[in-house]
């Protein structure tokens, strides 16, 4: 199984990637803002996953895989639904 | 703390660290129990707040508070300037959230008696800045200057007139000024944008204060706290990464919905369109447009409703001089909690009812007919709630034990609440099994029917349930008689 801790370089990178993206954006119109909202709600919601991970272990408390599959579950649709505003 | 440092820059560091304190705990630290998302309702609010703040200032940048160039400017953002719709949006929904954040928070706050003893003040402070908030909602409606909020607004000062002579002159010169439609929108756009704000963040300091004196309350449910539950976690990094990914979590919510959900705007106001358009307020106050709109408040009777609104904020500003019992555990408070929660379902009833009925005269009966039938379904189901947990073995306080007196009533109290719920429950089946007889299926009638139903199934539950709880069942009905005379009493195992 896959480490909790190494995940979040995954994160990270996702952060990384949807920031490099919403700079190039230029959103007028509901399509292209829609677009730029989805992206910016994926960058923020790895955030909070990261900042989950980091709390929890350094707080030396078990961190939970289900909590963290919720929020990669969330951000996949949260990609997938960047599909339908384009 | 400061340290000795060496070199130039070093001693500067430190000359700025003894001054400003940059390394000093500044703000206490947090229990480990309080990480929970139930604990920063308040601070998601004020993150909500933030988000408005710099949206806000944002459009300031296009918007002109004038009747001719609102509905205009506020049209150009959305449809010409880059993320202008995008910023509007996110406005929107953040202060629709901000409103619902605070009222949660409120409610909380309330079921779990952070009003008592030492934090009564902060209680009050947060009730100031919940109506400060509501003003936030009522000022910056009008601004876009629609046909739909210029025709609300217009409504909400209308029943200024009402208030007393002092208040209404007060509040008329606070809003209105002069009069006409140019000072109304800039009065509205100097509360919004400098008043209300300068307000919110002044009284925020001071909640922040008392904050800082009390502590974080302990929890009133679940386990006693151990000391893992109770070790400190300092403010900054943990509480602050913490609370970042909390408001980070809050925020894609927020945009998620801003992208679904974009804004669009209803056609500029004009006084012929608004003679054509029935005036409904936002959804936050669509609760005491239902009463305003109560036959029995229509007219004359327009004081007494706006007279029931008042005592309802007063009462929820002095909740900490009238709750003043000791215990902050839900188990231990039944009455209040139950209050609470009829008053909840209440705000429901009265905000979707007055959602689907706009500028429509409820008849006096039918409107006392469903709120006092919402505050039996509730009441009962709070009962039959406490019963149950009691039952389960609930650790039963001393101040639970009854007496004799204290039994009678409340075997009476429960036997005149569940029949005159029954005959409500009754009174609407039939009721609704006519409508649909004379005037055929409708989703209204069925929707009636099922809820009445549902209701009696509750009602007839409880009485069942509460037979059951007192042995009446299969006893005599000598017995029964002696039992609904005495109640229970401190030795019976409630």
């Amino acid at each position: 199984m896959i480490p909790v801790r190494r995940v979040v370089a995954l994160f990270l990178l996702l952060q990384l990637v949807s920031t490099g993206y919403l700079w190039t954006v230029n959103a007028i119109g509901t399509v292209s803002e829609a677009r730029f909202a989805v992206f910016l709600a994926v960058n923020l919601l790895s955030f909070s996953i990261v900042a989950y991970i980091y709390t929890h272990d350094k707080w030396g408390e078990a961190i939970a895989r289900g909590w963290v599959l919720v929020g990669a579950l969330g951000l996949v649709l949260l990609l997938l639904s960047s599909l339908y505003f384009s | 703390m400061t340290e000795a440092r060496n070199g130039r820059w070093g001693r500067l560091a430190a000359w700025f660290d003894t001054r400003l304190g940059l390394t000093y705990p500044l703000l206490r630290p947090a229990p480990r129990y309080s990480i929970n998302p139930f604990y920063w309702l308040g601070a998601l609010t004020v993150v909500a707040f933030l988000i408005q703040g710099v949206t806000g200032m944002m459009m300031m940048l296009y918007y002109v508070p004038s009747p001719s160039d609102a509905f205009s400017s506020t049209q150009y953002m959305i449809q010409s300037v880059y993320y202008g719709r995008f910023l509007q949006t996110v406005h929107l929904y953040t202060a629709y959230a901000m409103i619902m954040l605070a009222f949660m928070h409120m409610m909380r706050s309330y079921f779990v008696s952070v009003h008592k003893k030492p934090r009564e003040l902060m209680w009050v402070v947060g009730m100031v800045m919940g109506f400060v908030t509501l003003g936030f909602g009522f000022t910056g409606y009008l601004l876009p200057w629609t046909v739909v909020s210029k025709s609300a607004t217009d409504v909400g000062i209308g029943i200024i007139d009402a208030l007393p002579r002092t208040i209404s002159s007060f509040l008329t010169f606070l809003i209105i000024g002069a009069g006409g439609d140019a000072t109304e929108l800039l009065r509205f756009y100097d509360l919004h944008v400098v008043v209300l704000p300068a307000a919110l963040l002044v009284l925020l300091t001071v909640k922040m204060y008392m904050l800082e004196a009390h502590g974080i309350a302990e929890p009133t449910t679940g386990p006693p706290i151990d000391q893992k539950a109770s070790r400190s976690l300092p403010i900054f990094p943990d509480v602050t990464v913490y609370l970042l990914g909390l408001a980070a979590m809050f925020g894609s919510a927020m945009l998620l919905i801003s992208a679904i959900f974009p804004l669009s705007l209803p056609p500029e106001y004009s006084p012929q369109l608004a003679a054509q358009l029935t005036a409904q307020p936002d959804w936050y106050f669509l609760w005491i447009y239902q009463i305003l709109k109560i036959s029995a408040f229509e007219g004359l009777g327009l004081p007494a409703a706006l007279g029931l609104v008042t005592l309802i904020f007063v009462a929820l500003l002095a909740l900490p001089f009238i709750d003043r019992g000791h215990s902050r555990r839900i188990a231990e408070r039944p009455i209040f909690v139950t209050i609470g929660l009829i008053f909840i379902g209440e705000l429901f009833l009265l905000s979707y009812w007055g959602l689907e009925s706009p500028g429509q005269v409820i008849p006096t009966y039918e409107a006392a007919l469903l709120i006092v039938a919402i505050a039996l379904l509730v009441g009962d189901c709070s009962f039959a709630l406490y019963t149950v947990m009691g039952a389960r073995g609930a650790p039963k306080p001393d101040s639970e034990k009854v007496s004799k007196t204290q039994g009678r009533f409340r075997t009476a109290l429960a036997f005149v609440l569940l029949i005159s719920g029954g005959a409500i429950a009754i009174g609407a089946s039939l009721n609704a099994i006519v409508d649909l007889f004379l005037y055929g299926t409708s989703a209204s009638s069925l929707v009636q029917l099922g809820l009445s139903t549902g209701f009696l199934g509750i009602v007839a539950f409880s009485t069942v349930f509460f037979m059951y709880r007192m042995e009446l069942a299969g006893a005599s009905l000598k017995r029964r008689l002696d039992w609904f005379e005495i109640g229970w009493s401190a030795n019976d195992s409630r």
